[in-house]
């Protein structure tokens, strides 16, 4: 058993946008679901950072089903161009847990370009924040038209950075054609119910 | 040293951080160099470079790429299987041994696991051994393997892994401190005759002569794994 025997979820998108805050609303919601899951967090900083993240989930996953994966400063190549560290950590993972349904891979922030690999990703979802501006859809970076699901996050700051959620919708339709999009505020979990319903359909059903 | 079209592409693309063995995810120890600042200019890069080629990469990575193209050549998977495990032995800090065996399990997996021009007494064994896990596969071993595969003398290999190792340490540096390309090229240029010096020193030495001697690289190779900062694996 080995990565291709697992389903992976990648998350990625800008720094601050809400990736972690995503992952830790998405994670208690799938175990809840009776599923075995994996997370690996790119670029985490220190091993302080590390622990933060094993205890945030400790009551919920095993401590060696949560992975840190340093990618020498190089984001977007560790979940692109080159995934094989982190598909080490998933061959690490599945050997220890064969049983394992699902792994989710967070990326370290990047910028709009950043995509997920197709043998590292079987989903992949690109976390943009309001606040980061409500141009963002608009300008059409490969993370936001390419993503299975993109998810606009923060959306509380909207009135407080002057940017227009109305906005923000029609031009994330507009440039996402048919694709999904989804508002959410990670902090108070709305609009989470919606993104857990299009990773149920779409990766652990499918 | 003459050597044919594909051969050379190989040795191109074998040196190339566009293998995706997660080589950028290395720094074998020159991350805690940086955090201590210990590296502050070109110099004492070009220092530290040459040092790791005299005195890790030539007596210890040479030794293991030489040797695993000979036993690959000669079909001789115990051989191979020593190589690794001298390797392993003789390389002190936990993470490099981590960083070197995570990236020669990709490299096999990419190039050795399902090639056809594998044959049953070696490639494929050593894909097999590193598979269940009963050798460490380190990088310069596999990379042995691939380079005899196809086609690459044994000088040839030993070239391109120090020169990918080189590239590998100057991109760190690059992304770790404040060096300018051009700097950077200089190292590239001033330690190009190291290169050359280690791996013709040591391309016929015996895989018992196989050692390290770098003490304080080692240290901070050690060091970087309770860092208060971490960029890389090692």
């Amino acid at each position: 058993m080995g990565y291709r025997d697992v389903a992976k979820i990648g998350i990625g998108g800008p720094v601050g946008s809400g990736k972690t805050a995503l992952v830790r609303r998405l994670v208690p919601t799938l175990v809840d679901e009776g599923y075995e899951v994996g997370v690996i967090a790119n670029d985490i900083m220190t091993q302080e950072d590390a622990d933060v993240f094993r205890d945030s989930f400790a009551d919920l996953l095993p401590e060696d089903l949560v992975e840190g994966v340093e990618t020498g400063a190089c984001p977007h190549t560790g979940i692109r161009e080159d995934p094989s560290m982190n598909l080490a950590a998933i061959d690490e993972f599945t050997e220890r847990h064969p049983n394992l349904d699902v792994v989710i891979v967070e990326s370290g922030g990047d910028n709009l370009a950043a995509t997920f690999n197709p043998e590292l990703a079987d989903y992949f979802l690109f976390v943009i924040s309001v606040a980061e501006g409500e141009d963002i859809p608009r300008k059409r970076g490969p993370g936001v038209t390419q993503a299975d699901l993109l998810v606009v996050n923060k959306t509380d700051l909207a009135p407080h950075v002057d940017a227009d959620l109305d906005v923000i919708e029609r031009d994330a339709a507009e440039v996402r054609g048919d694709d999904p999009f989804v508002f959410t505020n990670c902090k108070d979990g709305s609009g989470v119910d919606e993104v857990i319903d299009h990773v149920d359909r779409e990766v652990l059903f499918a | 040293m003459t050597t044919d079209s594909g051969s050379f592409l190989t040795a191109l693309r074998l040196a190339d951080s566009f293998l995706p063995v997660g080589g950028y995810t290395a720094s074998y120890g020159l991350e805690q160099y940086i955090n201590e600042d210990r590296i502050e200019d070109g110099d004492d890069l070009r220092d530290l470079l040459a040092a790791y080629l005299r005195r890790v990469v030539g007596p210890c990575e040479t030794v293991a790429v030489a040797n695993a193209h000979a036993a690959r050549t000669e079909g001789d998977l115990e051989r191979l299987l020593a190589v690794d495990e001298r390797l392993h032995a003789v390389t002190m800090p936990r993470e490099f041994r981590e960083s070197s065996t995570k990236a020669g399990a990709k490299l096999c997996e990419l190039l050795v696991a399902g090639d056809d021009v594998r044959t049953p007494d070696s490639g494929a064994g050593v894909a097999d051994a590193i598979e269940q896990n009963s050798t460490p596969g380190h990088y310069p071993v596999v990379f042995g393997v691939v380079a005899a595969d196809r086609g690459l003398s044994r000088l040839e290999a030993c070239l391109a892994h120090a020169y990918s190792f080189v590239t590998g340490l100057l991109g760190a540096a690059q992304r770790l401190g404040r060096f300018g390309h051009t700097e950077i090229q200089s190292v590239l240029e001033s330690v190009q005759p190291v290169v050359t010096e280690a791996c013709e020193r040591y391309v016929d030495a015996d895989v018992t002569t196989m050692s390290s001697f770098a003490p304080l690289t080692e240290i901070m190779g050690m060091r970087h794994e309770r860092a208060g900062r971490r960029l890389f694996m090692s």
